[in-house]
């Protein structure tokens, strides 16, 4: 298998990547030859797919372009995307999209300077992709955002494409351009941006304040650890005053404020489908870190409790636990009150993540060399220090792409919520055909819409995952 | 001197005691015990307080009282049959689905993860056409998929008018293909199946020893152990020597259609339910086989093959002796995890109305039958399955497990 080099920033090594295909340069007959008819067995083969090929793609072709019925999924993009959510609220939604696109464009430059810092520090030049292999990077996603753009039937969608981007794109130029010794303020910057365009939908009041006000505290200590007056004896007692500082005044402004959003019983379509997973996988990430330390934890007690835990979430089916939270998570609670449908779908996917995050990180712990944990201990640090210091860091880096997977697989479990009755992106179909005019009409066709939208995002992160993968060189060594 | 070593060995007894190592340890492990069984006093507290106060009841009684409703396509079950019945008919069916996917599973995996690799460009092409899209799109989504391709919109007709299908000069259908059941021919059981299955049990075990007997002759003189094809032998020959003590133990029951035309009688009949979480689940845990399988034969390093070649090995001796078992060292612990996720994801029949145990469960509660109980068996169910496999997993993984120091 020959394979083609090339350079990653921070990498002394280029590293081999099997590239299956697309590899050696030969002459079009030559590579026909050789790749499709070198011996007669694989000549048939060929000639036979080649038939079969066509007639599939003839079939689909007819599909997509002449006796498809599209109408139902034309009329019906904004219920896909965002179902019964009020539409005169729908501002707030537009605002999101255009703050996290922003997001993710600050954490993306943040990150890329991050890395050109570390390559210049080893002597590489760090080299940025050019904007087309971006593009083929990301086609799947591209892909539907145009075809979606394509189905629509009014400019507005357009309009905040191209705003959406443009702001992601203006914000990741500017994250680039920050000197190396800011990033950890910027990373704050991007939490309390990705915490802003969760609330500006569902409203800056209540306890929202406890979310807000974490990336803000994260970024003050790190403020007042760079301010050259501070007495390193009264380190400790400035920070927790910072902290206790800022979520005071958090609190505060919050109760001051009081600015009601749409609260989540009403998110539905797409939109429901990326929140609870997202908001699963950040829950589920501490709680799942937690039992995966027990878990490896020297102390039997821990260790058992933990175990316990684990087999039990993974041994049953993520729709019986959905089922239990819908019937009876409340009967465990103190409130007479009932809780929202969606806070029990949310908790039940959450300690069911939070087992497999578990399992994925005991996996990177398990990872780290027993050399490492020695050599610290060798200097005198304690058992704590080690964790956090030593094993943590290696093992987390080691696990990001199962991360990635795994919150792939979780997005890909939403569309369980539509078993239990809410209206994620695969329900919205039933409401698609409960109106007069589509009832029983496309039916397949609004099925191949979710599909492909379903599609679009886990392909697109399996691909980054599995680049991340080689560019971390996980399984390189 | 000695004095010296005297004073420093009675120091290190004077450590203060909330810095001793077990002390610390065992306070730890009591906080967390004592923080865990808190939290669970407190959500069972919540849970009489809230039960008392709906006047819900506790008792597992329902399991046999009737559950006035009848399960699709199953002659069996009536109304009047028990919860505790009906349990057991989605336990049946959930392994049917199961065992039949995990078939498929497999040897579609295979199939697909091998060609991958193929050096024919289209064939590795396709291969990965498959597995990116199927692995992409969730379970539940393919097999609503493969419900609707198969029978709502399939080429199928309905029952009445069903394609019957059966080999030159016979009357027995071998297939029959309608657009809600299919009929395939099934064994039935006579009176001797029984001994049938004593002789495959002995069978068994003969095999066994006579698989051990030959390792050990190969351990000990390094001759040809021919195991394999030994051990198949005897279990073969006591198997057909049971078949035979046993006279009829089994005979073939073909499917036909009955009286009114609108259902099949006889054979197995294999409804739609059936077919589309078979089928869906079958290919979409084959798409994520094949990538085991793939990255397990890749991750053998190349010098290996070389080491192989070098000696002169031929291809079939280097897969079978060299690149194989190294590669199964790999891919059996991801793949029999992958058995158990499609076992779980088999309670997707929900979306098509297939009864195995979760949607049996779901209409049971939707008929009036306490929802906390009934879960509370659906769990177990899959529990007591799950950790069963599980518990032999890790077992098997702790045998092929490399030690580090």
């Amino acid at each position: 298998m020959t394979g083609r080099p090339f350079m990653e920033p921070g990498l002394e090594e280029p590293i081999l990547v099997i590239d299956e295909g697309r590899r050696d340069k030969l002459p079009p007959g030559k590579w026909v030859r050789r790749h499709l008819f070198n011996s007669w067995h694989n000549t048939l083969v060929t000639v036979l797919l080649v038939l079969l090929l066509g007639y599939a793609a003839y079939r689909f072709g007819l599909f997509l372009f002449v006796n498809g019925r599209w109408s139902p999924v034309r009329r019906n993009l904004t219920l896909f995307m965002v179902g019964r959510y009020p539409r005169e609220e729908l501002w707030r939604i537009v605002a999101q999209v255009v703050i996290w696109s922003g997001t993710i464009g600050l954490a993306w430059g943040v990150a890329i300077a991050g890395a050109s810092f570390r390559a210049s520090q080893t002597g590489v030049a760090y080299r940025e992709d050019p904007l087309l292999t971006k593009v083929r990077r990301y086609w799947g996603l591209l892909g539907l955002l145009l075809l979606l753009l394509l189905l629509t039937e009014s400019f507005g969608p357009l309009i905040l494409a191209l705003v959406a981007i443009g702001v992601g794109a203006l914000l990741q130029v500017i994250g680039k351009r920050v000197p190396g010794q800011y990033a950890d303020l910027m990373w704050a910057a991007v939490g309390v941006l990705a915490v802003g365009g969760y609330q500006i939908v569902s409203g800056f009041h209540g306890r929202g304040w406890i979310w807000m006000a974490t990336p803000l505290a994260l970024g003050a200590v790190r403020l007042v650890g760079r301010i050259a007056w501070t007495d390193p004896r009264r380190e400790r007692l400035m920070q927790l005053g910072v902290v206790a500082g800022v979520f005071g005044i958090g609190y505060v402004a919050y109760s001051m404020l009081d600015l009601e959003g749409v609260g989540w019983d009403h998110w539905e379509g797409l939109h429901l489908n990326l929140i609870v997973a997202t908001v699963a996988i950040v829950l589920a990430f501490p709680l799942g870190l937690l039992l995966a330390l027990a878990r490896r934890s020297s102390l039997p007690a821990l260790r058992v409790m933990a175990t316990s835990y684990i087999e039990l979430i993974r041994g049953v089916p993520l729709i019986s636990l959905l089922l239990m939270a819908q019937f009876f998570i409340g009967f465990f609670l103190n409130t007479t009150t009932p809780l929202s449908a969606l806070t029990r779908a949310i908790a039940a996917f959450t300690l069911f993540t939070a087992a497999y995050i578990a399992e994925i990180v005991r996996g990177g712990l398990q990872s780290v060399p027993k050399g490492q944990i020695e050599a610290g201990q060798s200097v005198g640090l304690s058992p704590f220090r080690v964790t956090r210091s030593i094993v943590l860091p290696q093992a987390l880096r080691a696990v990001i792409p199962a991360m990635v997977g795994q919150f792939i697989a979780l997005f890909k479990d939403t569309s369980l919520l539509s078993i239990i009755g809410m209206a994620e992106i695969l329900q919205v179909r039933a409401l698609v055909h409960a109106q007069a005019e589509f009832r029983g009409f496309g039916i397949a066709e609004t099925l191949v819409f979710v599909m492909l939208a379903f599609w679009a995002f886990s392909f697109t992160m399996s691909r980054e995952s599995q680049r991340l993968e080689r560019k971390l060189g996980i399984g390189e060594r | 001197m000695t004095d010296t070593r005297a004073r420093s060995a009675g120091r290190r007894t004077s450590t203060v005691w909330y810095r001793n190592i077990r002390v610390r340890r065992a306070i730890a492990q009591v906080v967390a015990v004592i923080g865990v069984i808190t939290l669970g006093w407190w959500l069972f507290s919540n849970l009489v307080t809230n039960l008392n106060r709906l006047n819900i009841n506790t008792d597992f009684g329902f399991l046999g009282r009737p559950t006035q409703f009848q399960i699709p396509y199953d002659e069996g079950f009536n109304p009047r049959s028990s919860v505790w019945s009906m349990v057991l008919v989605g336990v049946k069916n959930t392994f049917l689905a199961g065992s039949f996917g995990i078939i498929l599973a497999t040897v579609t995996g295979i199939v697909v993860g091998v060609s991958r690799l193929s050096s024919n460009w289209l064939v590795a092409r396709i291969a990965t056409l498959f597995v990116e899209t199927l692995r992409n799109i969730p379970p539940l989504v393919v097999i609503i998929f493969f419900g609707f391709a198969l029978f709502t919109f399939g080429p199928f007709p309905i029952i009445t008018e069903a394609d019957q299908y059966s080999f030159f000069g016979s009357d027995h259908n071998v297939l029959i293909l309608s657009n809600t059941v299919w009929g395939i021919p099934s064994l039935i059981a006579e009176d001797g199946a029984g001994i049938f299955w004593i002789g495959v049990l002995f069978g068994f075990v003969a095999a066994g020893l006579v698989a051990r007997w030959r390792t050990g002759v190969f351990d000990r003189t390094g001759r040809a152990h021919h195991r394999v094809i030994l051990a198949l032998g005897t279990f073969a020959i006591l198997a057909f020597t049971g078949y035979l003590v046993a006279g009829d133990a089994y005979s073939l029951s073909w499917p036909a259609l009955g009286e009114s035309g609108r259902r099949i009688v006889g054979g197995l009949q294999l409804n739609w339910g059936f077919i589309a979480v078979t089928i869906g689940l079958g290919l979409y845990t084959a798409s994520h086989i094949a990538e085991i399988i793939r990255g397990s034969i890749l991750a053998v390093p190349k010098g290996q093959s070389e080491a192989a070649n070098a000696i002169a090995l031929s291809s079939f001796q280097r897969y079978r002796f060299v690149v194989l078992p190294q590669s199964l060292r790999i891919a059996v612990p991801p793949i029999i995890n992958q058995y158990l996720n499609l076992m779980k994801n088999t309670s997707l029949g929900v979306a098509v109305a297939y009864a195995e145990i979760t949607s049996l469960t779901l209409t049971s509660i939707g008929n009036g039958r306490p929802a906390p109980q009934s879960i509370v068996v659906l769990m177990g169910v899959y529990l007591a399955f799950s950790l069963t496999i599980s518990f032999v997993l890790n077992a098997y993984n702790r045998r092929i497990q490399l030690v580090e120091r």
